[in-house]
């Protein structure tokens, strides 16, 4: 194979080293996805390399940097790449879940790294554009008044209970919103806090959303088309069963039980498809169940909510609250809830006796939607508490001002001790402190110190109310709280649950009456999909809540951190598999597309508070702002140039809004169109398959009825017959893969479907009459066999002198050759449809067909093999390098092209800039001297992959018309044209051009002689001996 | 890894970089895999492809194959010689196959030579017969083997020849979507 391409390669040509080159660094980036042994990877890997490097210096200089920066660039990148795998955390871990439990619940791990994944960027996009900036340049803590612990709250900043429900000194720091300054530009280098926290809390969602979807595309790519109306069952539950990666004898066990068990179960639903349970029973049982969920779901949301409201009125009420009255009530509520109520879904789900995969589905949609439920009431509850906290605020404000200007007037006397009031509650609104300048201003200082008190009293209360509402931080809190209470129960119940539960199973099964490790508390099994869940209602939480605190990512790292060795260690050490199997493929889309569903709905409260209310007059970076985004056009208008604020206020013109907004939906409507009628040509291609199925059955039928008619012929062909379906078989499985994908599929269009059936009703009868012409010609082996075993056995390097060879020898017997070609006139036009049959038909039964059909021109055709084997490096040369990337285009093509296509290869795409000799291009070449099956295959795949788009119309009119006329008049330019090639093979590096020369010239002086050669090749490749 | 003994030289981990799906270090590691397996027999200095083949009967021992019903059928289609005698070469192409990168095109190809027990190049009853009992470690009666079988060839089957072709079982195993997940032995 090797000295094959070297021969080829000692050329000056420029054009031809590089692209032979190009074709060696091909081999060198796909030899991976090849089915050779190692040794003759190695092996070609090595020469292709060193044939690189020989020529590679010739190129021109240009050229030659150009590879050197790509080859600098690959080992680059591998080296980087080597670095990057160093740091996949738990590769280790994960591999030894996945030999316990399979690949089921390791894909529950795999998600949990790829969360962990993400949310460290998200750490990093909020760790170093908010909090660092903000500790390093903004305003240290207590200088400001929102960075300052109110001096009522001093005394108890440090008590554990304050600590514990996020208050006191964790409150006021850069965890919560309401920490970051005001400051329109921080330190030295000015930079834009406010402008950076609120880009970053876009940016988290921007970039989740991105890498969500740019994962999701991925996998569905991976996973191919959808499988699911496919009816493979059984094929699937054998051949796709087993999971290779198990490697723990009882979870072999399990599985093989699960097997046996899934396997049962198909047999049974063969058997019968319906089932006959009492259905009114069913029925009733069923609408019962979700009855009884949807009451649990609405009492859990009312159950949130009411709380939510009682702590909001114990706060109002009770200036002292108790440890639990404070706000865990709300987090610990909502962690129960979510705990317990999964498990009252479970036992629900077994009222209704759905299949296991359906209540798998029903369980799983419900425990989201309670999750999502469970979130929301607490957000809303939250707004609708922050609702009440703001105008409550601002009425009492007013009001409280207006009192106090009124009040102020007449007793001035008493104003130092205001004064000094307000300056020792320094802290306070500045609003108010210009009040008590303008009262300070329009007193005329009569007074009675009595009322003063009272009012300064009033006073303080109200300054401190407003103080503590700085909403977003009180959200923030929730929700950092929400999530800590929430990794709390996690624990406990993995600590609970499957911990003691297992130790208890393992020790007291002794002492006890009943067998605990099989019958009822049994150990615990690990339940993916809720677990999936859950980690995709904590990852929403973590939406939910950073924008209003910022460190949330970050926090939620850690807990995924700890959630992984927990839990690893939970699962390895007291779960036992679980008996339902869960689809891991597809369920890693599933996963994913409810993640992102999570994602959109978490996203939607924090912009709509965003959108919806004020921010904090007092705290955080938007203080002051009518509205958070207002940020935005502030720094539009204020720091960039005149002409980009102008631009902006055109662009977000309603003159351009709408417009663009129409546009938009122009492109979704077309996009879904397209998608529609994608989705319709695939419900159409797949009903084709299943009709070429049965049509396949059919064929087969009709097969069986032309033997009948001709036993004796079949049965002499025999040994010969067995012979090469054997290598042709191995030829298909050597070959490389990239071609073969889908080429079943491809194999039965529905285009040759008529023909064939046709051509199988006629070789039944002709078979009489070619039994008649061809009994006395040359059937001889002599000829037939000769050249194919000599190929065979000739070592690659020989492997083109030897077609020399072969074709000098077999030049003497052209004379007959001729002869059997006008013999074989007449059945020119039936062999059309035979070759193009035969060409599309790579299965059994139709080669039997085929040997029975095209026996008559044997003798001329085997005869022509050697010249075959001239033809086709010449078809198929330099098309190959663009065989991968054509891979899809030859497919759907292949379908129209078939047998037809042979003429617009030779005619048309002879311009084609000369390729190189592939390794499995050799391969192929050996097999059609090997046998015409072979070549059948591989030349009829080559050839439909090449042909280019535009003589497309041309495949589609058939050729035979014309053929058997060609055939006779133009043998004497076919021989000459092959002699030519028998020159051209001498001398490699001028043989493309001539050849492409040659063709050009042979297309201007006579198409016809390029039919007779497809033609014969057909034929040859037809006769199949 | 550099400081340590040399047991490739940069070429040839470069070059099994080039042909499978690993990277160094887990070339590496599948070498300290394969030490591992016969001390005494694998050399520790790679450098200059000793002639070293390991026998069945150690490989499938490994923790890996241990539990796979396949073990031997796996070990078998790898080997050169069809016997299960693997040289590094042919363990490092086992595993790049079954790695998790390998394409589906190239895992299908070998699955179909796994489950080809008599290597006649097609999966034939006796085939299915046997891939069954493996799985099912012959829990099933011979009746519903013969069903699981006959339906099997059925369904997936296009020629009508009663046996699947390559080509038959490719079409098969692609549409499936475990086949990825499952073909797959993580390292």
């Amino acid at each position: 194979i090797n000295d094959y391409m070297d021969e080829r390669v000692d050329s000056n040509d420029p054009e031809e080293m590089f692209q032979n080159i190009q074709y060696q660094k091909e081999i060198i980036a796909n030899i991976r996805t090849r089915p050779w042994p190692m040794r003759r990877k190695l092996k070609v890997l090595k020469q292709a390399r060193e044939i690189v490097l020989k020529y590679e210096g010739r190129l021109t200089r240009t050229r030659g940097y150009q590879t050197a920066g790509a080859d600098l660039l690959k080992k680059l990148s591998r080296v980087l790449y080597n670095i990057v795998v160093l740091f996949i955390p738990w590769e280790v871990r994960i591999k030894k879940i996945e030999s316990h439990f399979g690949s089921g619940v390791a894909s529950y791990f795999i998600f949990l790294r790829w969360l962990f994944g993400i949310n460290i960027v998200l750490t990093i996009m909020t760790g170093a554009f908010i909090v660092l900036p903000e500790l390093l340049a903004g305003a240290p803590f207590g200088t400001t008044r929102s960075k300052t612990i109110p001096k009522e709250h001093l005394a108890s900043a440090q008590d554990l209970d304050t600590i514990w429900s996020l208050g006191g000194y964790l409150q006021y720091s850069v965890l919560f919103y309401g920490y970051y300054g005001r400051v329109r530009k921080i330190g030295s280098a000015g930079y834009r806090l406010p402008l950076a926290y609120f880009l970053v809390g876009m940016a988290v969602f921007a970039y989740s959303f991105i890498i969500l979807l740019r994962k999701m595309a991925k996998n569905s790519r991976l996973s191919l088309a959808s499988a699911s109306d496919e009816n493979f069952t059984f094929c699937w539950r054998v051949f796709c069963a087993w999971d290779y990666l198990i490697g723990n004898p009882e979870a072999a066990e399990s599985k093989g039980a699960a097997i046996v068990n899934n396997i049962r179960e198909a047999i049974v639903e063969e058997q019968e498809k319906k089932k006959d349970t009492s259905l009114a029973v069913l029925i009733s049982l069923r609408i019962l169940a979700n009855i009884l969920v949807l009451l649990s779901l609405a009492g859990s949301i009312y159950i949130i909510y009411f709380v939510v409201d009682r702590s909001q009125k114990l706060e109002q009420e009770k200036p002292e609250l108790t440890l639990w009255e404070k706000n865990e009530v709300v987090s610990v509520v909502v962690s129960l809830i979510t705990m317990i109520a999964p498990s009252a879904f479970e036992l629900v789900a077994q009222l209704e006796m759905y299949h296991p995969r359906t209540s798998l589905r029903f369980q799983l949609a419900r425990v989201l939607v309670l999750y999502l439920g469970n979130l929301y009431s607490l957000i809303i509850a939250l707004l609708d508490k922050v609702n009440s906290m703001r105008p409550e605020l601002s009425t009492s404000n007013t009001v409280r001002i207006s009192f106090l200007a009124t009040i102020s007037q007449p007793e001035a006397d008493s104003l130092s001790t205001l004064v000094s009031d307000i300056s020792t509650s320094e802290h306070r609104n500045s609003a108010i402190a210009t009040i008590a300048m303008v009262l300070d201003v329009t007193n005329s200082g009569r007074s009675s110190s009595g009322t003063i008190s009272n009012q300064t009293a009033l006073f303080e209360k109200n300054t401190r109310s407003q103080q503590e509402q700085c909403w977003e931080t009180y959200v923030g809190q929730e929700m950092l709280k929400l999530s800590i209470i929430d990794m709390i129960f996690t624990v406990a119940s993995i600590l609970l649950i499957d911990f003691i539960r297992g130790l208890v199973v393992r020790y007291l099964s002794d002492c006890c009456c009943w067998d605990l490790e099989s019958k009822f508390p049994e150990y615990g099994e690990f339940k993916i999909a809720e677990n999936v869940l859950h980690l995709i209602y904590n990852q929403g939480m973590i939406w939910m809540g950073a924008f209003f605190s910022p460190c949330l990512p970050a926090f939620n790292v850690l807990k995924l951190i700890g959630l992984m060795y927990l839990r690893s260690w939970a699962v390895l050490t007291c779960n036992v598999p679980h008996q339902q199997v869960f689809r891991a493929s597809r369920s890693n889309n599933f996963y994913l597309a409810m993640l992102l569903f999570m994602l959109f709905l978490c996203m939607l409260p924090t912009i709509f508070a965003i959108v919806r209310y004020r921010p904090s007059q007092h705290c955080g970076p938007f203080s002051g702002q009518e509205k958070i985004y207002d940020i935005i056009s502030e720094t539009v208008a204020s720091d960039f140039p005149l002409w980009f604020s102008k631009v902006m206020s055109y662009v977000t013109s309603p003159v351009v809004v709408l417009p663009a907004l129409l546009l938009l939906f122009m492109l979704i409507y077309y996009l879904q169109a397209i998608a529609r009628s994608l989705k319709f040509t695939n419900n159409q291609l797949r009903m084709q398959l299943q009709t070429e199925r049965t049509d396949d059955k059919k064929k087969v039928f009709q097969m069986a009825a032309a033997r009948l008619q001709a036993p004796e012929a079949a049965g002499d062909k025999k040994p010969d017959q067995q012979e090469s379906d054997v290598t042709s078989q191995e030829a298909s499985i050597h070959t490389p893969s990239p071609r073969r994908n889908g080429s079943v599929t491809n194999f039965q269009s529905p285009v040759r479907r008529g023909n064939s059936i046709r051509t199988i009703a006629q070789s039944a009868s002709r078979t009489d009459l070619s039994r008649g012409s061809v009994a006395g010609s040359v059937r001889s082996p002599a000829v037939t066999v000769l050249p194919k075993h000599r190929l065979e056995h000739i070592p690659n390097s020989k492997h083109v002198t030897s077609n020399i060879m072969i074709k000098k020898t077999i030049r003497p017997i052209h004379p007959v050759e001729a002869a059997g070609i006008i013999t074989a006139q007449s059945y020119g036009g039936r062999r059309g449809h035979t070759t193009r049959y035969v060409i599309v038909n790579e299965h059994e039964p139709r080669k039997k067909l085929l040997r029975s059909a095209t026996r008559i021109p044997r003798h001329y055709l085997m005869e022509e093999s050697a010249e075959i084997l001239e033809l086709y490096p010449r078809n198929i040369k330099r098309y190959t390098p663009q065989e991968e990337e054509e891979v899809e285009e030859g497919k759907s093509r292949r379908r129209m092209s078939l047998g037809k296509a042979h003429r617009p290869r030779s005619l048309s795409d002879l311009h084609q800039p000369p390729h190189f000799y592939i390794g499995d291009r050799v391969e192929s070449h050996m097999s059609v001297a090997k046998d015409s099956h072979a070549a059948r295959g591989k030349y009829g795949a080559h050839v439909e992959s090449y042909v280019k788009p535009k003589t497309r119309p041309k495949l589609e009119t058939p050729l035979t018309e014309s053929d058997s006329a060609s055939l006779a008049s133009s043998s004497d330019q076919q021989n000459s044209s092959t002699d030519q090639y028998i020159q051209v093979i001498h001398n490699k590096e001028r043989y493309l051009k001539s050849d492409a020369k040659q063709g050009k010239l042979a297309k201007k002086k006579s198409k016809t002689s390029f039919d007779v050669n497809v033609t014969e090749s057909n034929d040859l490749v037809s006769s199949n001996v | 890894m550099g400081n340590k003994q040399t047991i490739f030289t940069d070429e040839q981990l470069d070059a099994y970089q080039d042909c499978t799906f690993f990277t160094r270090k887990e070339i590496l590691r599948l070498h300290g895999r394969y030490h591992e397996l016969a001390p005494h027999l694998v050399p520790m200095d790679y450098t200059n492809d000793p002639d070293c083949k390991l026998p069945l009967a150690l490989i499938v021992n490994m923790p890996e194959l241990k539990e796979n019903p396949f073990r031997n059928r796996i070990v078998e289609s790898f080997s050169e010689d069809g016997m299960g005698n693997l040289s590094f070469n042919e363990f490092v192409d086992m595993f790049s196959v079954l790695s998790e990168t390998a394409s589906r095109e190239l895992k299908a190809i070998y699955a179909f030579k796994i489950y080809d027990f008599n290597v006649d190049n097609y999966l034939c009853k006796e085939d299915l017969e046997k891939t069954l009992n493996r799985l099912t470690k012959e829990e099933l009666t011979p009746e519903e083997v013969e069903l699981v079988c006959q339906k099997s060839i059925e369904e997936a089957d296009l020629d009508g020849d009663n046996k699947l072709s390559f080509a038959d079982f490719e079409n098969m195993i692609t549409r499936a979507p475990d086949f990825l997940s499952t073909f797959h032995i993580r390292i």
